[in-house]
């Protein structure tokens, strides 16, 4: 079928570039409730995302369109014709500034490995619903529902260009719910992970941290109106602040103005007194669904170093946008490794503290730096006493915040992100319940 | 202009019809869903423009089938006469494999009865005023361009604004032993977001529009750019919430994001299934304020989720979840209703044929009341006015909600005081937010732009709205 595409794309009269990605996913799902499977699905399907690209220019500017359309497999050559043909008439309106395509090039790029390719992924099903349920072992706490999704994925991209790379990927995602029930009623905790190699131990720790957590939350007061009392955020929310550095210094974000940061600049201010953040992007990250050696452009991708103690050394970014700032493409990279900071965790929790893990939807917004989430779960200590809590709210922006926050020696690893576990603020907002 | 179905699945019908019957011969339940979805999405902003195929683009089929203990699902996208043998072939040996390596190793199953299904052939066809293929995409996109050109011109605070208008056309077919069922309509959304900014500060408003229309959507997007532009502009000046319990109005998209967070992800019984939800302990049960009554369904209000049958073959129809305070019924999908002992409500939806159906949303929305405006406002001596949603989050089991809200216009002495507060984010107990509310206005809106998730995945199209609420609400 490709090269059927491909040959009515080099036969396209009103076209000077195009790129094909192909994928080809097979999987295998299994839906849980308690411990007793609900429903297992499997998927064999194929895609085509054709984009077609038209040179132009008006009063002594070039400019590139482009336009982007799904080829089915089931289309017949007609279809397929009047797909790329619409596709190539809008692209001439499509009114950009000029940028180049992705070159031809002999990079050798390192295969990913992954334990998944080693058999069908059907295989590996018993193994990882086992892990899943070891630790379910308590009388007051379960999971209560598991969905566990497996999926194979083959991708190709050819190019006008001459680009002709493939290869093969792995996508486990497991979403869970736990409950526990003490004296008052039964609570629930949700949690999503996301891995690409078979390493059914993580998931056993995953459910058993959960339901650790779940216990926890049965037995929670509510969160009391609390002020000059530093917040740790610990886990998932802490992960989302630091991708706002990951927004702040991508290429497209840059150039459209949305970001203001600026290289050989400290994206923190000049007077932070805490941590200062250390980011670097590396395209091979081990058991990252994330990993890959060429991003869509079929762009060879390598580790880039980003951030180094809160200065910007470079933006990162796809050809296109590189282009616009002039300067040298990354590609598109979607693995995070942030270093560790200066305190232990121990360290945060030498005074009176709340530290939160677990949120409604914990949101940070990019544009404006502005963050909050409902609590779920936190652990408040008064300087003598530790209780569990939920209920209210935080809020707080990233760009105030982080003149004075620190960052824990201790890392997370989440799927494809890696960085402190917990973070320490001294100026958020609580509200109390 | 009557919509038109998908050709594609109209050639493919003797085909499903075939398929279904041949994995009838060793399956006591088998039936297939077809979708063809055709989209387009235009975009301008001031760094460049964009067309391409909408996410919602889809070609596919989904098999359920009954396995002799519950149910077995296979989606694919290559089908014809020629291949029809070895797509059977691949169903049989993959959804077999797979549930017998279980079956070997100390996996349980959950059993379900067989679906039962009366005989009918019914179909729909949507109508808009423009088709999309009407109007050609240089003519889309040079209007988008001038929204785009003229918003500039308005304000020297702007960084961009941006311009995005979504055409999407959904033909679906439906085939068991005993159903045969189409429908082909169209809807349509567009966005209109300034991004302003003063000194460091950043801040940007969404205006969003959308329904069972086609082109014609784009009017309505060209006569209001200047409305949300200054609302962005006055955000610049606004300043942080004290956190606190206050008299609140909500605007109808915050009440429809109430309705929706609150008591629609609260009653999909798929979570009564599971015991997540504590709504089916509340059933005839009283939940909210007499004043509140509160429908969800797929005939229940002519928007952006309106359709003859849902994901699973059953017909739509309007759900009435709250009547006057009193919590009487969820909504729910065929396999929830069946291991329940309840009747579907054809509330059976997929994020597309590649994904697994769960009970959700339609059109949902809090019933109009007797209230003015006016007289509400005037009814508040310190509180906000809280207008533009951004984002929700459900929490079924425990009845918490988060809203996140744009801004909180300040009511002091029964008046707007033209001061703004901005993010806001509203928690709360569901049932303390509803019985607090004391007025609801006479007109209703419905929403349908964005999408809705369960948990954090499997996005589905769906509006919700109501009236102008007066309640009292946790902010932050």
């Amino acid at each position: 079928m490709i090269n059927n595409i491909k040959n009515i794309l080099v036969n396209s009269k009103n076209i000077d570039g195009w790129r094909v990605v192909e994928t080809k996913t097979e999987s295998s799902e299994l839906f849980f409730v308690k411990k007793g499977l609900d429903m297992n699905r499997a998927k064999n399907v194929h895609h085509f995302k054709v984009t077609v690209y038209k040179d132009f220019e008006e009063n002594n500017t070039k400019f590139k369109g482009s336009s982007t359309t799904n080829i089915h497999p089931s289309m017949d050559n007609d279809e397929i014709e009047k797909a790329i043909n619409d596709a190539a008439f809008a692209s001439q309106f499509v009114k950009n500034k000029f940028y180049p395509l992705v070159k031809s090039h002999n990079s050798n790029q390192p295969i990913i490995e992954s334990v998944f390719s080693k058999a069908p992924i059907s295989n590996y099903l018993s193994d990882l619903t086992a892990a899943i349920y070891k630790g379910d072992t308590y009388d007051k706490g379960c999971i209560n529902s598991s969905e566990l999704f497996l999926d194979k994925v083959y991708t190709r991209i050819i190019t006008s260009e001459g680009i002709d790379v493939n290869w093969n990927g792995y996508k486990g995602e497991l979403e869970f719910i736990t409950n526990w029930k003490e004296d008052s009623e039964e609570i629930e905790l949700y949690e999503n992970v996301k891995f690409a190699d078979f390493k059914p131990e993580v998931l056993t720790e995953k459910v058993k941290e959960m339901l650790y957590r779940s216990q926890n939350k049965a037995i929670t007061t509510s969160t009391p109106s609390i002020k000059n009392t530093a917040v740790l955020l610990t886990g998932s929310p802490a992960e989302e602040l630091l991708n706002y550095y990951y927004s702040q210094s991508n290429a497209q974000q840059v150039y459209e103005q949305i970001s203001t940061a600026k290289v050989n600049e400290n994206v923190q201010g000049n007077d932070v007194k805490g941590d200062l953040v250390n980011l670097k992007l590396d395209p091979f990250l081990e058991n990252s669904t994330e990993s890959r050696p060429y991003d869509a452009s079929g762009f060879p991708l390598k580790t880039v170093s980003i951030f180094e103690n809160g200065n910007l050394l470079r933006y990162w970014g796809d050809v296109r946008y590189s282009h616009y700032l002039n300067i040298e493409p990354t590609g598109h990279i979607g693995n995070l490794i942030f270093e560790g900071g200066s305190k232990s965790i121990e360290d945060m929790k030498q005074e009176a503290y709340l530290e939160l893990t677990d949120f409604s939807d914990f949101q940070l917004d990019p544009l404006t730096g502005d963050f909050a989430g409902e609590i779920r779960l936190g652990w408040y200590h008064n300087g003598d006493t530790i209780v569990s809590v939920s209920g209210g709210s935080i809020s707080g922006n990233i760009k105030e915040v982080q003149k004075h926050m620190y960052l824990s020696k201790e890392l997370q690893y989440n799927n494809n992100f890696v960085g402190p576990k917990t973070m320490q603020f001294f100026d958020v907002a609580i509200a109390g319940v | 202009m009557q919509v038109t179905m998908s050709n594609y699945l109209s050639k493919q019908k003797e085909v499903l019809k075939n398929l279904v019957k041949n994995l009838s011969t060793d399956h006591k339940y088998v039936s297939v869903l077809a979708v063809d979805t055709l989209g387009k999405t235009y975009s301008a902003q001031k760094t460049g423009v964009a067309i391409g195929d909408s996410s919602w683009t889809e070609r596919g089929f989904v098999v359920r089938l009954h396995n002799g203990i519950n149910y077995s699902e296979f989606s694919f996208n290559e089908l014809s006469e020629k291949n029809l043998n070895s797509v059977l072939k691949e169903i049989r040996e993959k959804l077999t494999n797979d549930i017998e390596k279980l079956k070997s190793s100390s996996v349980e199953f959950n059993t379900y009865p067989v679906i039962e299904e009366e005989q009918i052939k019914e179909s729909f066809f949507g109508n808009v005023k423009i088709l999309p293929q009407e109007v050609n995409s240089k003519e889309k996109l040079e209007r988008i361009v001038q929204i785009k050109d003229n918003a500039l011109k308005c304000s020297e605070f702007l960084v961009d604004f941006k311009v995005r208008y979504e055409e999407v056309h959904i033909s679906k077919m439906f085939i068991s032993t005993n159903k045969d069922l189409e429908q082909s309509y169209i809807w349509s959304q567009g966005y209109l977001i300034p991004i302003v900014r003063k000194d460091n500060d950043t801040k940007y408003d969404v205006a969003g529009f959308s329904g069972l229309q086609g082109v014609e959507i784009l009017d309505e997007m060209e006569s209001n750019f200047e409305k949300v532009i200054n609302n962005a502009v006055k955000l610049l000046d606004a300043k942080k919430i004290v956190p606190g319990e206050y008299d609140i109005i909500c605007h109808p998209d915050v009440t429809g994001l109430i309705a929706h967070e609150a008591f629609g992800h609260g009653v999909e019984m798929d979570m009564f299934v599971k015991n997540r939800a504590k709504a089916a302990e509340y059933i005839d049960k009283s939940v909210a304020s007499e004043l509140i009554s509160m429908h969800d369904g797929a005939t229940s209000a002519n928007h952006v989720s309106s359709y003859l049958f849902d994901d699973e073959g059953t017909i739509g129809t309007d759900t009435v979840i709250i009547n006057n305070g009193i919590l009487k019924t969820g909504i729910s999908d065929l396999l929830s209703s069946l291991k329940l002992g309840t009747t579907p409500t054809g509330n059976g939806k997929r994020e597309s044929f590649e994904r697994k159906v769960y009970a959700r949303m339609t059109n949902t929305f809090i019933s109009p009341g007797n209230d003015d405006l006016e007289d509400m406002i005037a009814s508040i001596k310190e509180g906000y006015l809280l207008e533009g949603l951004m984002s929700g989050m459900e929490d079924p089991k425990n009845w918490g909600i988060q809203c996140m809200i744009l801004q909180g216009k300040e009511i002091k002495d029964g008046k707007l005081t033209g001061n703004i507060v901005s993010p806001i984010i509203m928690t709360g107990y569901v049932p303390d937010l509803l019985k607090s509310i004391t007025m609801t206005s006479k007109d209703i809106e419905l929403f349908g732009t964005g999408m809705c998730g369960k948990g954090y995945k499997e996005f589905v199209k769906t509006s919700d709205g109501g009236p102008y609420i007066k309640a009292r609400g946790r902010l932050g």
